[in-house]
């Protein structure tokens, strides 16, 4: 691949549990290029979700690199990862993880706040979000307000409140039946489609594979398999 | 930083009970420090005032030494009549007055009180009494010599026999007098209820015919106060030593209304910093529970530390949501504790002037309202200090898994 957005090199994860060492990731390497839906599929436990936090910046290998647009994460400082991850990437998780005591207006706007951006700018990009999402009269709920697929959605709009590259999602149907999971599936999908951005998605649910154009199996640690299925893109009919 | 406030202010009110429970102990501690703190300084500044009442050109003297006053007092111990005149004799020395009291029952009004009675040397020394002793009259006249007049403090005529006026009759020893003269408030209530007579009648009323227990000198002008008032000391030393022969433990004490005023000063000073330490180990118990909520916020809000770093935020953004929560605790607090404090001692002031126990005034600058906020910031401040950085220290790996 001529220029990945992220390249992971040899990723090695250890934890230390006591006097063991626990590895996690043992020597991972990929590719994801600009603009593709990866999935990566495996069984719990098998390191997919360690992978997408090195993904994401929000973790740092032991072992190896993992590249940012050719940087390596690991010669960041704190407060440049969190930089990156403001910016450039989008995050979306199995529990929401929206901040209960604010509004869903103003969870959407938490991101961009870090980023300087001026008050109305924040309103103005947060509601229309919110709106191309289907949650107009939502606005001013809670999360205690919403309902799983709501809140999801709303999770959506806060990782693209910044308009990062990259949207990162683990499990991001696991709490949600399969319809309202299958819509938040088609909005991740047409954000790849139409807004070009790199989707990269953890589950153990290979149905969810359907939609992508990357999928990678990840068994105890190691990649088991990197499938690039172009010609089996199945994408929804809708 | 607006939106950091907001959010702080959204997770207080989160936590309503226990943010009110935690202002609360910042409210104990600063209404103790306020209220105590005001009305020390309010003493401070009512003793000195008095003190600066009497000019500088004045010393007292007195038999034995300072520190133990109240045994000299009670003990009986005087100035003699040749101590006096050593005092007069004093190179510098432009005039002595003994300091003549004694508690005696006063008649007026068909009711009998007991007052204290002093002698004044209207002859000689009246322009000492009002120049230099601050000693002025609010209604009627200073007593002519000779005659049977009598002037009294402020609160005789509110206190003591409540209605009296110039021109009112006093007995004292089966003696008829009449009130000529009511002085302005001298700032404590001892002064205030005494009545003054001409040293003549004094002496003849009390039976102390000579001596007395302490003596006001006046220095006259173009000598150094210091250094008349060591020849004063060292003059009357050497006179007792004479006098019995050998090396006695004869001591007096001269002291000028500077070296006084440094002694009040000093007093009112650890008084003060008593004060200060106590109500500052209260303040020190609401900061420990600022400390104590917040590293229970971090705890708790572990996983939204970690949703806020995966969205971006830095260390020092955690550090200032933390940090700017706890402040306003202490803000709050500091306000909260301020007002019913110096609401109190404004309340003793009001309660002294009705019930003149003792004048106190309570001392409410904007210096003491600054220091009041400042310090409750401070505490705020500080006590977040260490829960912040714990918080803003988090990995955001382990804060996001943390359930």
């Amino acid at each position: 691949m001529a220029n990945p957005v992220i390249k992971l090199d040899n990723v090695w994860k250890v934890y230390r549990l006591g006097k063991i060492d626990l590895p996690v990731l043992r020597g991972v390497s990929l590719d994801i290029a600009r603009g593709s839906f990866v999935v990566i599929l495996g069984p719990s436990g098998s390191g997919k979700s360690t992978m997408l936090h090195m993904v994401g910046c929000l973790d740092l290998p032991t072992r190896g690199k993992v590249l940012l647009e050719n940087q390596d994460i690991s010669a960041m400082s704190e407060d440049q990862l969190a930089q990156v991850r403001g910016r450039k990437i989008g995050f979306i998780f199995q529990q929401f993880n929206l901040l209960s005591n604010l509004t869903a207006l103003e969870n959407v706007m938490v991101p961009m706040i870090f980023q300087g951006s001026l008050e109305q700018e924040r309103i103005g990009r947060a509601s229309s979000l919110l709106n191309s999402l289907g949650l107009k009269d939502r606005l001013h709920h809670t999360p205690m307000e919403l309902s799983g697929g709501e809140q999801q959605r709303v999770a959506i709009a806060r990782a693209l409140s910044n308009d990062p590259e990259i949207v990162v999602a683990d499990e991001p149907t696991g709490n949600l039946d399969s319809a309202t999971g299958e819509k938040i599936m088609e909005i991740l999908m047409n954000l790849h489609k139409e807004e070009k951005k790199t989707i990269i998605v953890v589950t153990h649910d290979p149905q969810i594979a359907r939609y992508s154009n990357q999928v990678v199996h990840i068994k105890d640690g190691q990649l088991a398999l990197n499938h690039y299925s172009e010609e089996k893109i199945l994408w929804s009919s809708k | 930083m607006k939106e950091y406030f907001k959010i702080a202010i959204k997770n207080l009110r989160t936590r309503k009970l226990r943010s009110w429970l935690t202002i609360l102990g910042i409210v104990i501690g600063v209404f103790l420090i306020m209220s105590l703190l005001s009305l020390s300084q309010g003493l401070k500044e009512t003793v000195l005032k008095q003190l600066r009442a009497v000019g500088t050109n004045i010393v007292m003297i007195m038999p034995g030494n300072i520190s133990d006053i109240v045994t000299n007092l009670t003990g009986g111990m005087e100035l003699t009549e040749s101590d006096l005149n050593i005092i007069r004799k004093t190179k510098g020395v432009e005039a002595v007055l003994p300091n003549v009291f004694k508690a005696i029952l006063v008649k007026s009004q068909d009711k009998t009180k007991t007052m204290i009675l002093y002698g004044i040397d209207l002859r000689d020394s009246l322009n000492i009494y009002q120049d230099d002793m601050g000693m002025r009259v609010a209604d009627g006249r200073w007593p002519v010599p000779g005659k049977r007049e009598i002037i009294v403090g402020s609160l005789v005529s509110s206190d003591v026999f409540p209605g009296l006026k110039v021109g009112d009759k006093a007995t004292i020893k089966g003696r008829q007098f009449e009130v000529v003269g009511i002085l302005q408030s001298m700032g404590n209530k001892q002064d205030d209820m005494m009545a003054g007579i001409d040293m003549g009648f004094y002496r003849d009323i009390t039976g102390d015919r000579e001596g007395a227990p302490q003596a006001i000198a006046k220095i006259a002008m173009g000598y150094s106060v210091d250094q008349v008032a060591k020849n004063i000391k060292k003059n009357l030393e050497e006179n007792a030593k004479r006098r019995i022969g050998r090396e006695s433990g004869n001591v007096y004490s001269v002291l000028t209304s500077e070296a006084l005023g440094s002694i009040v000063g000093g007093i009112m000073g650890i008084i003060q910093a008593i004060v200060f330490v106590f109500g500052g180990i209260a303040v020190l118990v609401g900061g420990i529970g600022i400390m104590n909520t917040m590293y229970t916020s971090v705890r708790e809000r572990t996983k939204e530390i970690g949703i806020l770093k995966a969205v971006g935020a830095k260390n020092s953004t955690i550090v200032m949501i933390f940090l700017i929560e706890s402040s306003i605790i202490g803000l709050v607090g500091g306000i909260g504790g301020m007002i019913p404090g110096l609401g109190l001692s404004k309340l003793i002031q009001a309660y002294g002037q009705v019930h003149p126990v003792l004048y106190i005034e309570a001392s409410i600058t904007p210096g003491i309202i600054l220091f009041g906020l400042i310090f409750s910031l401070g505490v705020g401040c500080l006590s977040g200090f260490f829960p912040a950085r714990s918080a803003a220290q988090l990995k955001p790996v382990d804060a996001l898994r943390y359930e």
